[in-house]
Order: C-alpha cells, then structure tokens, then sequence
C-alpha cells in the first residue's frame, strides 16, 4: 500500500521527525539492511520517520560504505549477523560512472550485470531477506550526443541496458524487487536530480530535496511485501468516472467516449479497468436510484467500464461511509486496502472522518489529470502477481452476488433453494488429481484426519478399488462454479466400512454438502450391504469446526482420547437431512 | 544582504540542522566547536542555507570556508 501521505515528503521535516521517534508497542517490525556505493546515512531518518508514519518500528542497518560486495560474499559479515528482513542495494549512477571511466577493456556491461547476479546469489544463499535492488538513473552526460544510443559502449547506453537486465533477473527470481530510481528521477527530472556538489561534498545520493521520494518508494515496496496492498477501488459515479449527471442527462446524455468532453473520462475508465484486469476488485459507491446509475455501465456504448467489471454495485440515498461498510463486509477485506475516488470534496472528508482507514485521495478539479494524480500517489505498488490475481475479481462477483441474494431472503432454506446448486460426485481420476492433492494439503478447518495424501498417493488409492473408494465432489449454483470443494475417502475392504478421510473447502460451508455426501455414503453402505460404517476424528490446532461432525449424522461415539474418537454408525437407522443440491449429470 | 538579516535565519539553520535550541551561531565558529558537525551535516547545512536565501554555492565557496564568518560573509555577498 501507498504510505500515508499525511504531510509533505520534505526532506528537513522528516530528519527533524526522526529525532522524536519512539518505537510504539502497537506497530509492526522491521529489519532493513541498506548498503550504498553512495552515503546511506542520509536514507535513515528518511526511512525511520516514514516507516513510523506508516505504524512500522524500523531497525534499519547500514552497511560500510562502499562495501555491498564484501558485506554480501562475507557469510560472517555484520549484515547477515543484524538478520534482516529486507536488504536494499542502493546502487547510484555516479558510482557506476566512476567504474566505468575506470574500466580497462569493452566488457564493462557484462562485468556490471555479472556483478549484480553474483551479489543477488550471495544473498540469497546467506539469507531469506527479501532483496530491493536499485536501478540506475540515466545519466545525463553523453559522449556522442544523440548517437550515444547507437552506440552499445556509451555509459547513456550502457545505463539504460543494465537496467534491462536488472529487470529481467528480478523477474527470474521471486526473492527480487526491483525499486524503479530511474522513474523517480526522471519524472522529477533528472536535470535537478543529480547534483554533483553533493556527490563530491560527501557522496549524497542525489540531491537532498529528492531523498525523500526514493526513500518513500522504498517504504512503500516494503510495505506491500509485508501485506499492505490495496485491494479494491470504490468508485463514485457522477463527474468521476463520466462527465455529467445521469439522473439529468441520462445515460446517453453523459460525457463519456474517446473523443471531446469525454475523453479524460474515457481514459480514467480505461485504467482503471487496466486495474481491474491485474486484480484490482472494483465497487461503486454512488448516491443515484440503482437503475439510473446502472444504465450507462449497460446501454451507453462508449462506456469502457461494463456492468460485469464491478464487483459489488451501491447505489442508493445512503451516507457513503455506511455503503461502505457494507462494500466491506461484501468482500471481506479491510478498510485500509480500499481506496475511494469521488470528485466531491464533502463525500471525501465524510469517508476520511467516519471510516479512518480507507485511503481517500484529493482529486483534482480536472478530470483530464485523475489517471496523473493517482499515479503520482503510487496506490497500487505490489511485491506479486499473478494468474489468480487476474481471475479474483470473478470470484469475488459471485461471492457478492450470492450475499446479495442472500440479504433479500428471509428463511435460510427459501435462500438455498434459489441458488440452485448442482453438484457431482466421482472417484478419483486422474483429470482431477492435482487438485484433489492440493486440497488435501491445504484443509485445516473442515477437515476430519488431516491425512495428507500427496499425488502419488492419491493415485495409489485410485486404483486400488478392492480396498477404496475414494470420492471427490464438484459443486455449482447460478452464480458460478466453485469447483472441486470436497474429498471422501472409504475404505471398503472389511465387513463395515470406514470414513478414512472427510474434508471440505470452507468457501462451501453451511450449503448442505456435507449432507448431500453422508447420504451418498450411507446409500454406498446399504448397497454393499455393510452393518456398520464406522469414523474417526482426530483434533489439531485448527480442526475443532468438525468435532461433532459425526455426532450430528446420528453416529454414536464409541471411543474417545487424547487421540480423537471413534464412531459408528448402523446405516440402517440414518435419517437422511433436507438438502437443496441436485445431482449433475456427468458430461464426460 | 547584509549581516544582520543573514544572522537570525542562519541562526535558526543551524539549530535545526545539528538539532540544538541553544545553537548561536559567531564568526569564530568552526566545525569542532559544534556536536555532530560532519561531512554529512555539513551537506544539509549548505542545503538548508540555499533554500533559504535562494542562492546557489559552488564546490570551491563552500571547500574555501574555514569559519561561519566566512559563511555569513559569502552568504551576504550573494543573497539579494
């Protein structure tokens, strides 16, 4: 997450905050390791008072200076004696020049980009710090003009292909971020960025007055890989995301489209559906009748945002802070991973005061400068992505949807019923086990054994039909596919049959599942003509959900230690429970 | 800029640069004589003072300084 930019990132004030500093119980941690071919004493109350800033207690240690190669390949060095959590390598581009100059020879990006590897290995090798490697700002002298670029050997040119690389190795390893100091500098301008008195006066990394950004960006990688992300974006409709008011102008009427009066809207809208495409869950939060406000998201074609892009859609007379909440509690995440755009300076300061932990950004007056000013606040920085991330704005849709449903329902089983559920239940094949696997080794909760079967072992178990027979369920409703979500295994070999093994997802709790299956189990028995089908459960630390699972089936306990119980259950006495889920018929 | 308007800002500098309320600053004045004055404070020092009397120093004015007379001397002579 963007740190909080609660006052402005000037350098004198943050070395004058830094002096005050008292760690706070109620923070989190931090260790930072720094090591700098420039001076990195100028980065500590920097990075100490915005860490504060941002409820983190920061022990920060700085390697000699100089010294990142030593302090690396050392395994007996202070860095790796401090145990950091996080090592940044703030390499600067006047000691890259001075090597440069230096160097005898035409090989001077390979040593560089062989240099980086071999430091990046030896950290990783001495430590599970997280590694932050600086790139290079361009430099601003060229020997060849404009030609520089032609030139492989030029230090313009062999800047800017080191910083390539640096790249392309940070993506090769999940331990590597890279903190983008040639972005910082070059929109702050580069011209003002070096300043090359202060190189010579004692090493500064950059001018004083640009500290302070590199120190926040830095704060604000550490911050995400520490799990503070921003999650959702809520966004007002109105004069935010198109010009205009849809209850007056209608949802052709308002300003929206790639070209005109439209066009900075459009353009908002695009990013943040770029936004949306990397994970990002999108909520609108709007003062409007449902109706109107949907109208334009499904009839206005210039529209880039469409209905199906937003996960949870408010729009009612409501205050906003209490649409809000309930925005919240659709999604189950927290207040501080939500940011709130809306144009209307009174909504903004409702939010700030009411609801403290969303992130509420000033907008500015023109719209053609929304994409600039969010970005200038860098509220989306990350250490991850991935393919699911991609794919959670889906499945949070349907999770809202189903909530939805649920508010207008009064009885629990009238709400079941309408969502239609659909399930199917197999024996393991061999489409399905990586995820029977998976599932396996990740059910805490609903879990009766905690037996983790690994692939192979479920294969085994598979083939084995003499012995078992091992059974996974699929279940759907009308708001989408949950996939495979639950796993039973029986062992069949002895006159009574034996539940080995029980879990289930907890994203399917409560649905009657677990019921559906017990009734499929009980049938199994009865066919085979079993007397007696008997379970155990065995606690752990997080079990402690499924201890009465049996005894709500009708199973009575036979046994009962430190161990777990025993029960068993005569299938002939079952009683199977009211359960709203259909069978599928398998396709395949 | 004469003296006596470069004094009471430069004062007030030198009390938040190396963090002491008490801080007055006289031409006599070298770095010695002030806790915590470095190479490293001294950057921020020549920061401070170009901000504040929006003037630009070269390396050779500031490597040629040997007191904080000096200073206010070459502070006067360039702020308008």
């Amino acid at each position: 997450m963007i740190a909080q930019k609660t006052a402005s990132l000037d350098y004198g004030r943050l070395v004058r905050e830094s002096r005050k500093l008292r760690p706070d119980g109620a923070h989190q941690n931090i260790r930072v390791a720094i090591l700098s071919d420039a001076a990195s004493q100028q980065f500590v109350p920097l990075l100490k008072t915005l860490f504060h800033e941002n409820c983190v207690n920061a022990e920060i240690y700085e390697g000699a200076f100089d010294a990142i190669e030593l302090e690396a390949l050392n395994p007996a060095s202070g860095l790796y004696e401090f145990l950091p959590g996080v090592i940044v390598l703030a390499n600067c581009t006047q000691a890259l020049r001075s090597r440069y100059y230096e160097h005898k020879g035409d090989d001077f990006l390979e040593t560089a980009s062989q240099r980086v590897q071999r430091i990046w290995d030896a950290l990783q090798r001495h430590s599970s710090a997280r590694v932050i490697q600086c790139n290079y700002p361009l430099p601003y002298e060229r020997q060849f003009g404009n030609y520089d670029l032609k030139v492989p050997q030029s230090l313009y040119s062999v800047t800017a292909e080191l910083n390539s690389r640096i790249a392309l190795y940070a993506r090769q390893r999940s331990n590597a971020l890279v903190c983008d100091v040639e972005a910082i500098a070059s929109y702050l301008g580069r011209k003002h960025w070096f300043d090359e008195r202060l190189w010579a006066f004692s090493k500064a990394f950059c001018h004083l007055d640009h500290l302070p950004y590199l120190a926040q960006s830095l704060v604000e990688m550490v911050l995400s890989s520490m799990g503070r992300v921003v999650k959702c974006v809520i966004l007002d409709l109105d004069n935010t995301l198109w010009g205009g008011v849809v209850g007056d102008d209608g949802p052709l009427g308002i300003a929206i489209g790639p070209h005109g009066d439209g066009e900075a809207f459009y353009h908002f809208q695009q990013y943040i559906l770029s936004l949306k495409k990397r994970g990002i869950l999108l909520a609108v939060c709007s003062k409007n009748n449902r109706e109107t406000a949907i109208q334009p998201f499904l009839e206005n074609p210039d529209m880039v945002l469409k209905y199906e892009d937003i996960t949870v859609f408010v729009a009612n007379w409501e205050n906003k802070a209490g649409n809000i909440r309930a925005i919240r509690d659709t999604l189950e995440i927290g207040l501080d991973s939500m940011v709130f755009l809306d144009d209307n300076p009174f909504e903004r300061n409702l939010v700030r005061e009411l609801l403290p932990g969303v992130i509420v950004p000033e907008l500015p007056e023109d719209p053609a400068d929304y994409v600039r000013a969010i970005c200038e606040l860098n509220l989306f920085e990350t250490s991850s992505f991935s393919l699911e991330d991609t794919a959670r704005s889906e499945l949070y849709r349907q999770e809202a949807g189903r909530r939805e449903l649920q508010t207008s329902f009064t009885s629990i089983d009238e709400y079941l019923q309408s969502l239609e559920m659909k399930i199917e239940v197999a024996r393991f094949d061999p489409a399905a086990v990586p995820r029977i696997a998976q599932l396996i080794q990740r059910s805490n909760q609903f879990n009766l054994t905690t037996h983790r079967y690994n692939e192979a072992e479920c294969e085994t178990m598979m083939r084995d039909e003499a012995n078992y027979l091992p059974l996974y369920a699929r279940l759907s409703d009308r708001f989408g596919d949950h996939g495979l979500i639950s796993v039973v295994i029986l062992n069949v070999s002895a006159a009574e049959m034996e539940i080995r093994d029980w879990l289930m997802s907890c994203r399917v709790l409560a649905r009657g599942v677990e019921q559906y299956l017990m009734t499929r189990v009980v049938a199994v028995a009865l066919e085979k003509g079993v007397s007696r089908i008997s379970g155990h459960y065995i606690p752990t630390a997080k079990n402690a959900m499924v201890k009465d699972f049996f005894a709500q089936f009708g199973f009575e306990k036979v046994l009962e230690t430190d161990g777990g119980s025993r029960w068993h259950l005569d299938p002939t006495a079952y009683r199977p429970p009211t359960i709203y889920i259909t069978e599928k018929q398998r396709t395949s | 800029m004469n003296r006596d308007t470069v004094i009471p800002p430069l004062n007030a500098i030198f009390q938040d640069v190396f963090d002491d309320p008490s801080l007055e600053v006289s031409d006599d004045m070298t770095a010695p004589d002030v806790e915590g004055w470095d190479s490293l404070s001294h950057v921020n020092l020549i920061v401070a003072v170009e901000k504040e009397f929006k003037i630009r120093l070269t390396t050779a004015e500031v490597r040629g300084l040997s007191n904080v007379g000096d200073f206010i001397a070459l502070i006067s002579r360039k702020a308008t």
